[in-house]
């Protein structure tokens, strides 16, 4: 048999064995929801924010300043909803009972009165403020007898244009979001999947299955198969996950995704596939170390710890994406899954930059495999007492 | 001890294997033989090396100096792919169902996968499994689950057997079951080479047997030929003495218990005079050499 045909089978035990339990299932059922619930929910809380705040105006009197209300309304950009309201009486039920968000009332020649349930926003006030200035404006110039046409022109409101000095990168907010994602999904998925891996090999460590095992097979080829198994079926169900999302967002249109977020993906794919290849073979070889389970927790300390660093960096890069200590610390092995996403999205990479760290990452994963399967063939001899990561070093290969 | 000229080409051979973990010294130039058709049984307590001689051979111990040979060949992977083992504790996936287990370890070792279904059939339910494929190993009894062992060991059809303590913890008739598995397969051709603590069943199968302790190579040959290196020993009982032969010239006592006082009688020394010296103590009820069992070679060779 072929190595590869070796590696083959033993993946799909893993598949298999994982696929099988019930508790898989439910897991990526549950996960697929919490997305859709995760997706859908900002879309709706939205639409339900873009509602047009509802203005009752008490009295005849205001109510004749409706025409005026809705023109500075406009100019500030607020969507307003002017409401006939009868009496002050009426207005207070209304605005306890929700039917108003504001009421308005005229109480004199230059007085009103605002109510509000509770607060009083910044941009309604100043709304209301400018709507009732021009009006008594207005009225003032009639009163003294001062031809409205006129005056016209000195009242349009002065026309601003905006120009904006140091424009952010085009959908920065997107970016940003996209690479916490990955870097957030890489820790999940490695503490996950790759805790998956640890336990599977020390269980197989533990139990002996690793000697009947490897009367047949090589220790690569079976670390190997175990990381490609198992992280099949965590790249299936983050699929599943996923896809849920997307439909849920196309259906709800929470969010749109930008062009330029979309064209990162196949780069932040290629990040997360050599991240979670690097880690799971070195929670691999934690595995490999323990005598007993109990010990694995002890034993995956030193992988876990750069795998939160990296984590961890993303938001300090998010700050800096050009910083000179990102640039280098994005080619360190463990960190390059989760700082180099941030860069690409965020930052400037050069053309040889990403290659660069593509074959430091592949030499990386090469290696770790390496050790993983020393430890995982020679930590058997030590079957009483755990093996620590220097011992396992000095292993022959 | 095996001399070189008694080495055929075909089997296995294991040669002046020497292994070191730390201070410990596991192998300390262990030398034997399993030829096809042979049963052979490797004896020996606790810590005597009988463990890391078997894992030596399937490869998951490189030992520090010595070879291991099969069909006159220095062994290789590939070749490991035609043994069968079964190591001294469970190595199997607790979830995984029976039949799906044992096809598994049967294409690992290069069957198809139609010839590993059948041949997964085929081990389970000869030894008693054939209702149970589909259920997960944990559902089964610790003998059953020894089945299953000995199945993976099995199925793909292997030149070799290496099964280290496979009676341990086995009812009488499990052990009856897996010793009528091993003749046949003795039978069919297989070399079979495993170790046990329980000197009688090993006396019962066994063509050949290996002493070891403290990692070396006490004795080996058939039951008879090593009988024959001890020296013999006289069982006498007499109604009513005990404590008699203490003081008997050219004979040692090597133990006393109820059925009486075993001498062992030095060369040279005149039987008839120790039989009269018996007689005169009193009625002589038994006197007659010891067939000596395993038990008592193994107690003889490890302590002398």
């Amino acid at each position: 048999m072929s190595a590869w045909q070796v590696v083959r089978l033993i993946a799909g035990r893993e598949i298999a064995e994982r696929v099988r339990g019930r508790l898989i299932r439910i897991l990526t059922l549950v996960t697929a929801l919490l997305v859709v619930v995760g997706v859908a929910l900002p879309g709706l809380i939205k639409s339900s924010s873009a509602a047009p705040v509802k203005l009752g105006l008490v009295g005849p009197s205001t109510q004749a300043l409706a025409p005026a209300v809705t023109r500075t309304a406009g100019a500030a950009k607020l969507h307003v909803r002017a409401i006939d309201v009868a009496d002050p009486a009426t207005a207070r039920d209304l605005l306890v009972s929700g039917g108003l968000d504001v009421a308005l009332e005229l109480t004199g020649a230059d007085t009103a009165v605002v109510s509000v349930k509770q607060s009083l926003s910044a941009s309604a006030r100043a709304v209301l403020q400018a709507a009732l200035d021009d009006v008594h404006l207005r009225s003032g110039l009639a009163l003294a007898h001062v031809p409205l046409a006129k005056v016209l022109p000195a009242l349009t409101p002065v026309r601003i244009s905006e120009t904006i000095v140091k424009p952010p990168a085009p959908d920065r907010t997107a970016r940003t979001i996209a690479a916490i994602a990955a870097a957030l999904l890489m820790y999940v998925s490695l503490g996950l999947y790759g805790g998956a891996v640890a336990i599977g090999v020390a269980q197989e460590k533990t139990s002996r299955t690793a000697e009947v095992l490897l009367a047949a097979v090589r220790p690569r080829q079976l670390l190997v198969g175990k990381v490609l198994g198992i992280g099949s079926v965590g790249l299936g169900q983050l699929g599943v996950a996923a896809a849920a999302g997307l439909i849920a967002n196309a259906f709800v249109h929470s969010a749109k995704i930008p062009t330029s977020v979309i064209l990162l993906l196949p780069a932040f794919l290629v990040c997360f596939l050599a991240g979670f290849a690097l880690y799971a073979f070195a929670l691999a070889a934690a595995g490999a170390l323990v005598a007993r389970q109990e010990e694995l927790q002890a034993a995956t300390l030193p992988v876990q710890l750069p795998l939160l660093i990296g984590y961890l960096l993303v938001y300090a890069a998010i700050g800096n994406p050009n910083a000179g200590w990102l640039k280098l610390l994005s080619f360190v092995p463990p960190l390059t899954a989760t700082l180099m996403p941030a860069r690409i999205a965020l930052g400037h990479v050069a053309a040889w930059e990403l290659p660069l760290a593509a074959v430091i990452m592949a030499a990386s994963i090469y290696g770790m495999a390496r050790l993983a399967a020393r430890v995982y063939a020679g930590g058997m001899l030590h079957g009483g007492a755990r093996l620590g990561w220097r011992a396992a070093l000095r292993l022959p290969a | 001890m095996i001399t070189t000229s008694e080495l055929g080409a075909e089997g296995l051979e294991v040669f002046g294997l020497r292994r070191r973990f730390g201070e410990v010294v596991a192998l300390d130039g262990v030398t034997f033989a399993a030829r096809p058709g042979e049963i052979v049984g490797l004896v020996g307590r606790n810590g005597a090396g009988k463990t890391t001689a078997m894992r030596s051979i399937m490869g998951i111990i490189h030992p520090d100096a010595g070879e291991v040979r099969w069909r006159g060949r220095p062994l290789h992977d590939g070749a490991r792919l035609q043994f069968g083992y079964m190591p001294e504790e469970r190595g199997l996936y607790p979830q995984m169902p029976i039949g799906a287990q044992v096809a598994y370890f049967a294409q690992l070792h290069g069957m198809t996968a139609a010839a590993a279904g059948a041949g997964a059939r085929h081990w389970l339910e000869r030894l008693g499994l054939g209702e149970r494929l589909d259920e997960r190993l944990v559902a089964l009894s610790h003998g059953n689950q020894q089945r299953v062992q000995l199945a993976v060991s099995l199925v793909h059809d292997p030149r070799l057997l290496v099964l280290d303590e496979p009676f341990a913890g086995l009812d009488p008739e499990a052990v009856d079951s897996l010793s009528d598995v091993l003749r046949e397969q003795a039978a069919a051709g297989r070399a079979i080479l495993f170790s046990s603590h329980q000197l009688e069943l090993v006396e019962r199968i066994c063509r050949r047997v290996v002493i070891v302790d403290r990692g070396r190579v006490l004795a080996d040959g058939t039951l008879r030929e090593l009988r024959q290196r001890l020296p013999a020993e006289l069982r006498i009982r007499v109604d009513g003495a005990s404590d008699w032969a203490a003081a008997l010239p050219g004979v040692r006592i090597a133990r006393t218990d109820a059925d009486g006082v075993v001498l062992v009688v030095e060369p040279g020394t005149d039987t008839q005079a120790i039989l009269r010296a018996a007689q005169a103590q009193g009625p002589v009820e038994h006197f007659a050499y010891e067939t000596g069992g395993l038990v008592d070679l193994y107690r003889q060779m490890v302590s002398g």
